[in-house]
């Protein structure tokens, strides 16, 4: 970084292109007595300890002794590792090339034809049904009388999660048993899908589940913390990625006349801008001292900020508030920097979720008269400990 | 600083000079060898910075780890010398080390 740039285009002066920051900065809550790191070396360093633990309200309060009564999310070490491992086939780039793209490409016909039907619809409400199936396919929830009634339950279910927990995801899991709403899901999803793969085991995450004998409430939280992690994240991430490109002329142009890397390149930019997770909790189960900076004491409780380390100069470059979608090549780093976490936990879902982004939006842009006829509202969704867009309304003309 | 030969399936050659003590992939990176893509950043989670370790070298970088194998797997890549390169450390018995990288990494 030559000092002239920095000069040229001071942090603190410089173009801010990030939507959520503001509204992030107003409610966003580490945990009580977490001490919040903003490196990203630091960070990173952190996230990849074996010797951190997942923290925060309710991964404390889990009973790690049943293993198979609780989402991976909440394991660390051999079990987590093994649980990681028997899924993660599912979300290899092969499998996403190979069998998920088909169920991207279908959604997305269904999707385009709803839109051009009704000519206008929520964009919130597309994004959620491209996010659902995808994620269903890989649960193995395929048994559903449709897959609209299935995404609208389990909207039911995630929305009906109200107390508010410091962390990414940790009331969701928390109060999901309480949940009346939980037993139409039940009834109506898994359970059929459960017989489903007695029957004839497939490759998904319920079929697992099945053979590994999880108990119906094992199977209930696994279920839904893919619901909270995969598809609230994504609703929300393809409605940020098209609100920036709808209000961008020059960077839509660019992402519809670029190759699939630049596609994905200006997609990781926008999600380094506006993480969709914030805080990740993590407990020192021994001192970590590394070489980048990390250094927690044993028992001691930190809270990542990916906003500040997706932000930090020292792996950005100058401008980090600008959206520049060359940065991440230049200064040689993975492209959403820690919007997907790291170590251990980074999330499986992070090819998939930029795959379907993708093909979601490239469609949606080629279609003749798209238009955004009102803009999202940006809300603050305490379950993902992020931003909510609601209200974005998107028109096209007629088939 | 080692010497790292990395080999494309079209025959074109680059050495790098590596960084001891970091990954190879990371490496890789820094150098820009394309091939090369690590799109999880060094998690063991994308099987996209495969590389095949030429059979005279596989004593040296080792079998693959359990933490490599289900990438591998899914990857399909069967190769006997095949390695995530982000699992793969760079020290200085690797000097003159040669990897092949795969024709696709997806
Ligand atoms: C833009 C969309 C997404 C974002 C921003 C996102 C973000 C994240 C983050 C930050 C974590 C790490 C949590 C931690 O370290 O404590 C995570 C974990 C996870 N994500 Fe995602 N995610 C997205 C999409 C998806 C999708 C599509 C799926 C699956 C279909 C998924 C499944 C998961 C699962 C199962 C975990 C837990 C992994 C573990 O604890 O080992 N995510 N996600
Ligand atoms: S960088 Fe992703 S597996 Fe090596």
């Amino acid at each position: 970084m030559s000092s002239a740039q920095v000069q040229g285009c001071p942090v603190r002066h410089g173009r801010d292109d990030r939507k959520s920051a503001r509204l992030a900065d107003a409610n966003l809550q580490p945990a009580k007595n977490a001490r919040v790191v903003g490196s990203f070396a630091a960070a990173r360093e952190i996230l990849r300890s074996p010797k951190v633990r997942q923290a925060g309200a309710s991964a404390d309060q889990i009973d790690l002794s049943r293993p198979e009564e609780i989402s991976f999310f909440f394991l660390d070490g051999d079990k987590h590792r093994k649980r990681r491992a028997a899924v993660a086939g599912l979300f290899a780039p092969k499998t996403i090339v190979t069998r998920h793209r088909a169920v991207m490409d279908r959604t997305m016909d269904a999707i385009v034809a709803d839109l051009q039907g009704r000519g206008s619809a929520p964009l919130d409400e597309l994004s959620w049904q491209m996010a659902v199936d995808v994620a269903a396919e890989i649960v193995g929830l395929t048994e559903s009388d449709s897959n609209v009634n299935l995404a609208n339950r389990v909207k039911a279910v995630l929305d009906s999660s109200v107390s508010r927990k410091p962390g990414f995801l940790n009331t969701l899991l928390f109060n999901a048993k309480m949940i009346p709403r939980v037993g139409k899901f039940w009834k109506h999803d898994l359970a059929p899908a459960i017989e489903a793969r007695k029957r004839q085991p497939k490759d998904d995450v319920i079929s697992y589940m099945v053979k590994e004998n999880y108990s119906k409430k094992g199977m209930i939280m696994e279920c839904l913390s893919y619901g909270g992690a995969g598809m609230m994240t994504t609703r929300e991430f393809i409605v940020m990625a098209a609100w920036h490109l709808f209000e961008k002329p020059e960077l839509r142009e660019r992402f519809l006349t670029g190759g699939e890397d630049d596609q994905f390149a200006i997609l990781e930019e926008i999600l380094r801008l506006e993480p969709v997770a914030s805080l990740l909790h993590r407990k020192a189960a021994e001192p970590v001292e590394g070489t980048q900076g990390a250094s927690v004491q044993e028992g001691e409780t930190v809270c990542v900020s990916i906003r500040e380390a997706n932000t930090d100069e020292a792996i950005t470059g100058p401008c980090p508030y600008e959206l520049d979608p060359d940065r991440a090549k230049r200064m040689k780093v993975v492209g959403p920097y820690l919007s997907f976490g790291d170590g251990p936990h980074r999330c499986p879902g992070a090819q998939v979720a930029l795959h379907e982004t993708r093909v979601f939006l490239d469609r949606l842009f080629r279609l003749p008269g798209i238009r955004l006829v009102s803009e999202p509202e940006i809300q603050w969704n305490p379950q993902i400990q992020g931003y909510e867009l609601r209200g974005a309304v998107v028109a096209c003309d007629p088939a | 600083m080692v010497a790292i030969r990395f080999i494309a399936v079209d025959g074109s050659a680059q050495t790098i000079d590596a960084t001891v003590g970091i990954s190879l992939m990371e490496n890789a990176v820094a150098n820009g060898v394309e091939a090369i893509e690590a799109i999880c950043g060094g998690n063991a989670y994308c099987g996209t910075c495969r590389v095949h370790v030429e059979p005279e070298w596989r004593k040296i970088t080792g079998p693959i780890t359990e933490i490599e194998e289900p990438m591998i797997e899914a990857s399909g890549d069967t190769d006997p010398g095949v390695r995530l390169s982000c699992q793969i450390e760079v020290t200085e018995a690797l000097e003159g080390l040669v990897v092949h990288t795969p024709e696709s990494q997806s």
